[in-house]
């Protein structure tokens, strides 16, 4: 790995740890293994958010040419969320893409994704289901997402009768995030996601 | 008008050559008596050389008048895609802070502060790329202010060069910061010389492509371009040999325009033969939508959808259950929505029947003129062949002349088709398919002439025949093509779009 790239990852470490998000708990970054390569990210949900309480793990990926490239980071944590793809984790961010700039950090990058989750774009989506149903039904996007959160980020929200469908559909012999999946895309409506899974 | 050029021709000797270049002169002009209109369209080919001169001249002629440094008359020319005029326009008329912002570049009249700068000579500073502490002078920037050390410069820069192919858009390395980087920052910084002369590529491509005035000869590995004094849709020949029409950069297509010729190349490529044959041989089952084709049997159709089986009138699309229990008749039964039905596909059929007749014809053509080259190398033979029966070089000449008469005709009927399948039909339309008709006969008798033997007995006749057909022709050529710019001119053609 090129020697810029690994001598700025240990510098923007110090910067991450030496921040007062750290102290806060709202980022977190820590390395995955010993080469600069791949590290693992952490961000809180932020406030007055159907994210809230919620803990997010990103999978961050830093390129040979690193800073002058973008890294590449996905969501580990499964999300709701009209920019990040429900299946893969994948993000919609101008500043991961055309946007990025060499003068950027990891830890502007957490900050950023942040950011995201307080303030989506649904007009610029990477998942359009997600995205249409934040603009059509948002009070359905928010129950939705604060299931989400409960079910794969530790959040507090519990909604049982989103479980009884899942369990309904588990009885069936369906995996439970494709039950999950299935009827978060059909706005929680039974007879849809069965559709769906068996045709 | 093609090829006024020498291809595959060996040249015999000098003073025939001359002669010969005599003789394409002459031609030159006579042709461009053909044209849309008598007016010269003059045009110059450019070296890539002469391209970068170009671009220094128009910067020094710029600076003449507004007096800025040149790279950022560089840059605030390329913003308006390199038209003088308008940048002096808009510089003198307006608000010249907006338009150097607009511009992504620093108002070069404002000093930048670097007064508070001025102590920190001795001190160390931070890159806020590598992170390292650098002496002042290890350290630049642009006039915006943000700084990085020269080593993450270069990289920076060879990223967005070499990796993401931008020359004139490449910003400030700070994030947010769109203040956009010089040439002449860009070239004392690089070192490389591979990335030098990427940039310096790079460079001379926005140019072209930027600038209304230029255009790059579209024919493969060719590296010249074409500069006009106005954009016009004229034929212009390059260096190369290859003819194209300024105003599309598709070879040259008299008489059609080049909006129909566009329109035309487009529905080429997306009328796929597959798309046509389902919309023409297949009909939809009036209640599901699958699609069917009929192959046999009577017209009271079961559609084989299992979770439809609607009953249906092949012939007229309606619901079998009206057409009586024993003999089909469907004149009984008309609803109105199946009688809709029925035209649409009536309709399809017949347009894909028109489609198909024009563009038979068009390919057939283009075929043809892409075995041009086979064509030349054979009468090339056939011409060394006949000096060996005591003919002189300039006796034979005129068989290079026949076949470049064929291709001229060949290339303009090719597009007459083009022409006509958006045309409507009147009495100028009838003339010109006419014209039409009698120039593709004459070109196909004169391209069989050129397919024959040539034995000595029937070389003076075959000369002979030859020297008339390419006369006609030409002459039936011209006939065709002012007529259709007689049309242009007077309003003749009405359009099917």
């Amino acid at each position: 790995m090129a020697n810029m790239a690994v001598s700025r990852i240990k510098r923007e470490f110090k910067e991450v740890l030496r921040s007062e998000e750290i102290a806060q708990c709202s980022i977190k970054l820590e390395l995955v293994n010993d080469c600069f390569t791949e590290l693992r990210g952490e961000i809180a949900g932020p406030p007055d958010t159907p994210y809230e309480f919620g803990t997010f793990l990103l999978e961050i990926h830093v390129p040979e040419t690193y800073p002058f490239n973008p890294p590449k980071v996905k969501f580990l944590t499964k999300i709701w969320h009209p920019n990040i793809s429900s299946v893969t984790g994948a993000i919609c961010l101008d500043i991961l893409k055309d946007n990025w700039a060499a003068a950027m950090t990891l830890r502007t990058v957490l900050l950023s994704l942040q950011a995201l989750l307080a303030s989506p774009e649904p007009d610029d989506p990477q998942d359009a289901v997600v995205a249409s149903q934040y603009k059509e039904n948002f009070e359905m996007f928010c129950r939705t997402a604060k299931h989400w959160t409960n079910s794969y980020a530790k959040g507090p929200h519990k909604f049982p009768d989103f479980d009884t469908k899942i369990q309904r559909l588990k009885d069936m012999g369906v995996s439970e995030f494709d039950a999950r999946a299935a009827l978060s895309r059909h706005n929680w409506d039974l007879n849809r996601a069965t559709e769906q899974l068996f045709s | 008008m093609d090829s006024e050029d020498e291809i595959g021709i060996d040249s015999g000797n000098s003073s025939d050559d001359e002669d010969y270049d005599f003789m394409q002169v002459d031609e030159i002009q006579r042709q461009s008596g053909n044209a849309q209109d008598p007016v010269e369209y003059p045009f110059e080919v450019l070296t890539t050389e002469e391209i970068v001169k170009h671009m220094l001249d128009c910067i020094a002629e710029v600076n003449n008048v507004v007096e800025i440094p040149a790279t950022t008359t560089r840059i605030l020319l390329n913003h308006f895609r390199w038209d003088k005029e308008k940048l002096m326009e808009r510089y003198y008329d307006g608000d010249q802070e907006a338009l150097f912002k607009a511009a992504h570049v620093i108002n070069p009249y404002v000093k930048p502060k670097r007064e508070s700068k001025t102590f920190r000579c001795s001190m160390m500073e931070d890159c806020d790329i590598c992170f390292l502490k650098y002496q002042y002078t290890n350290m630049t920037g642009l006039q915006c202010g943000h700084r990085f050390c020269k080593s993450c410069w270069v990289e920076y820069l060879t990223t967005k060069i070499m990796e993401e192919g931008l020359c004139k858009s490449i910003a400030c390395a700070a994030h947010g910061c769109d203040i956009l980087v010089d040439d002449v920052t860009v070239m004392s910084l690089l070192t490389e010389p591979r990335v030098k002369t990427k940039y310096q590529q790079l460079i001379t491509n926005s140019f072209v492509e930027c600038n209304r005035l230029l255009r790059w000869c579209p024919s493969a590995d060719c590296s010249y371009a074409v500069k006009v004094q106005y954009v016009d849709a004229r034929p212009v020949t390059c260096k190369c040999g290859h003819v194209f029409c300024f105003e599309c950069g598709e070879q040259w297509h008299d008489p059609v325009q080049c909006r129909l010729l566009r329109k035309w190349i487009k529905k080429c490529d997306d009328d796929s033969e597959t798309s046509n044959w389902i919309a023409a041989n297949t009909k939809e089952c009036p209640k599901c939508n699958v699609t069917i084709e009929k192959d046999g049997g009577c017209n009271h159709m079961v559609c084989k959808n299992q979770h439809c089986k609607h009953d249906f009138c092949w012939v007229c699309l309606g619901s079998w259950e009206p057409h009586g229990s024993s003999w089909y008749n469907c004149n009984r039964y008309d609803e109105d929505e199946a009688r809709a039905a029925r035209d649409a596909q009536e309709k399809l059929r017949s347009s894909l029947a028109r489609y198909l007749h024009y563009y038979n014809r068009y390919m057939n053509h283009m075929q043809s003129l892409k075995f041009e080259h086979k064509l030349y190398s054979s009468v090339k033979l056939k011409m060394e062949e006949m000096q060996q029966h005591n003919m002189s070089w300039i006796e034979v000449q005129f068989l290079k002349k026949a076949v470049d008469i064929l291709c001229q005709c060949r290339q303009t009927l090719m597009c007459t088709y083009v022409f006509a399948y958006y045309l409507k039909k009147n009495n100028q339309s009838m003339i010109f398919e006419d014209n039409q008709k009698d120039l593709e006969s004459a070109t196909e008798k004169l391209s069989e002439y050129l397919e024959r033997d040539i034995t000595s007995e029937n070389l003076a006749d075959i000369k002979q025949k030859v020297q008339d057909k390419y006369r006609y022709c030409e002459k039936r050529r011209k006939v065709l093509l002012d007529h259709v710019h007689e049309g242009y001119d007077k309003d003749w053609w009405e359009y099917v779009e």
